[in-house]
């Protein structure tokens, strides 16, 4: 029997046994609406506003300043066009290298007659500051740049762009989904006026995520219906999903400091191991600027899905960065705006480590990886 | 995404991977929106394979179709070999996802091609003992 080893946290996380205990009791006996007046809704209320305060607390925010929605890419929809269709008209910057929840967000709005910038990186995948500071017009009405991105791990200086868009008073979107709960975020320090964050990707349940919106930010919103979220969202909230969410920040506030120093280690052990037994490979991501479990190698003229495969079949899980999903493959539009060469992109391979991962998990995948790698490069054709 | 054992067979001890000395046919097929290539050597006598050769770069599924292949090439005649579908390719590897069919396209256009060069080898060395 393999050996199990999970190394796809940035895709997804398993829920803490403590969120899924916080959970079960709005399943049943407090399963009332929210909205509801009675004593049933008053539980569920209770139970939804605990886990605001208790996500209130942990990003140094207001209780009124969270909304809570389905997932990320419900927060990243709901802050772009919020914004924007508040304005009417204008121009937005963002990243090449943004979630599609944000890109899609910002291209729909491009069909609706809005102007977009989307702003290069360098080879480390970080933004310019001084690029968003040349993109600024005067009718700007949104800067949206992620704080880390979820392929290669890469923080971008959110503070340094924060700072322009606060000086040119421009509302600041960013999408928190990678760092949210795995490292600090000063909404004030950063001039943060929009941070999307979301449930499963720190060890709490899926279709549940939240929004920060900074007190004072004109917006509307994009999903109409009844009163609930203080009219910036509407539906009945996911209260079993929401009180999970903020169990799971407890959590996080507990957990947090200590993973991120031990994960960077084995992040970094997973990354030497490679190095110095594989030929042809180089690391995606900035070295050190980077999220403390993310390790995204692109092996040189062998095609990433072979070697999820592969390790999958030795009970290893990652994630390709290519991938065929109807017979066209193209590598990662993030490699891409990297400038990593097609014959390394093609071979990229993510690895998310998270809070189970240990020092033998690192070295077992390290041990499938090189024979495996070798293997599928001894039956590569050379091009002509 | 679903595979079958066969492929992960395939996949996981291919067979007849690499090169051959002095092969009688080599033909690649290449399926370029995916950057898939895979390529053939084949030993022929008395106008059929006895031994096929690939090497391949692409998916799972790919390296899977293409050690197939090479088992379904051996002991055809070429003649044989220049009508192989796909479909047979993606049969020996007990059935492909839809997004993945390229595999046993690229696996079987690959094996025509070497076919077609064994022939065409053949005719010019019959033409000049002619």
């Amino acid at each position: 029997m393999n050996r199990r080893v999970y190394l796809d946290h940035n895709a997804s996380t398993p829920v803490y046994p403590e969120v899924v205990e916080a959970m079960l009791p709005y399943f049943g006996e407090r399963f009332g609406n929210p909205s509801s007046v009675h004593g049933f809704g008053q539980e569920a209320r209770e139970g939804l506003e605990t886990a605001r305060e208790q996500i209130a607390h942990f990003l140094r925010a207001g209780k009124e300043e969270i909304v809570f929605t389905s997932g990320g890419t419900e927060s990243d929809n709901l802050a772009i066009k919020g914004v924007a269709l508040g304005r009417g008209r204008g121009h937005l910057i963002t990243s090449r290298i943004e979630h599609h929840a944000v890109l899609r967000a910002v291209e729909s709005l491009e069909g609706l007659g809005f102007e977009a910038t989307y702003l290069d990186v360098d080879g480390d995948g970080l933004v310019d500051p001084e690029a968003v500071q040349r993109a600024v017009r005067s009718d700007t009405v949104l800067i949206s740049v992620m704080h880390a991105n979820s392929e290669i791990g890469t923080i971008q200086p959110v503070r340094e762009i924060g700072a322009i868009a606060r000086a040119r008073g421009i509302p600041f979107h960013v999408d928190g989904v990678q760092t949210f709960g795995k490292v600090p975020i000063d909404l004030d320090a950063c001039n943060i006026d929009l941070l999307s964050f979301s449930g499963h990707k720190i060890y709490g349940p899926k279709g549940v995520a939240g929004l920060y919106i900074r007190k004072g930010t004109r917006m509307v919103s994009v999903q109409h219906g009844g009163e609930h979220e203080r009219r910036r969202r509407a539906g009945t909230e996911n209260v079993a999903g929401i009180v999970g969410l903020g169990r799971a920040v407890q959590m996080r506030s507990r957990d947090m400091a200590g993973e991120a120093a031990r994960l960077t280690g084995l992040r970094d052990r997973l990354w030497e191991g490679i190095r110095t037994r594989v030929p042809d490979v180089r690391l995606s991501g900035h070295p050190t600027r980077r999220l403390p479990g993310t390790c995204n190698i692109c092996f040189r003229d062998v095609e990433s899905e072979s070697i999820v495969l592969g390790l999958d079949l030795k009970g290893v899980a990652v994630s390709a960065g290519s991938a065929c999903t109807s017979g066209n493959v193209e590598p990662s539009y993030v490699l891409v705006a990297m400038g990593v060469p097609v014959a390394w992109s093609m071979g990229a391979v993510r690895h998310s480590l998270g809070r189970s991962t240990t020092a033998e998990d690192i070295d077992y995948v390290v041990e499938a990886t090189v024979p495996l790698v070798a293997k599928l490069r001894s039956a590569v054709p050379g091009r002509v | 995404m679903q595979y079958s054992p066969a492929l992960i067979d395939h996949f996981r001890n291919p067979r007849n991977a690499g090169i051959m000395r002095s092969p009688d046919g080599v033909g690649e097929g290449e399926y370029k929106e995916c950057m898939d290539l895979v390529r053939f050597h084949l030993r022929v006598r008395a106008g059929e394979v006895v031994e096929a050769r690939f090497q391949a770069y692409g998916c799972g599924p790919t390296i899977a179709a293409a050690s197939a292949a090479t088992e379904l090439a051996t002991g055809r005649t070429l003649e044989a070999l220049l009508e192989l579908p796909a479909a047979h390719v993606e049969a020996a590897v007990g059935g492909l996802p839809e997004p993945r069919r390229h595999a046993a396209e690229v696996a079987a256009l690959g094996l025509r091609t070497a076919a077609r060069d064994a022939l065409s080898r053949l005719e010019t060395r019959s033409g000049r003992h002619a």
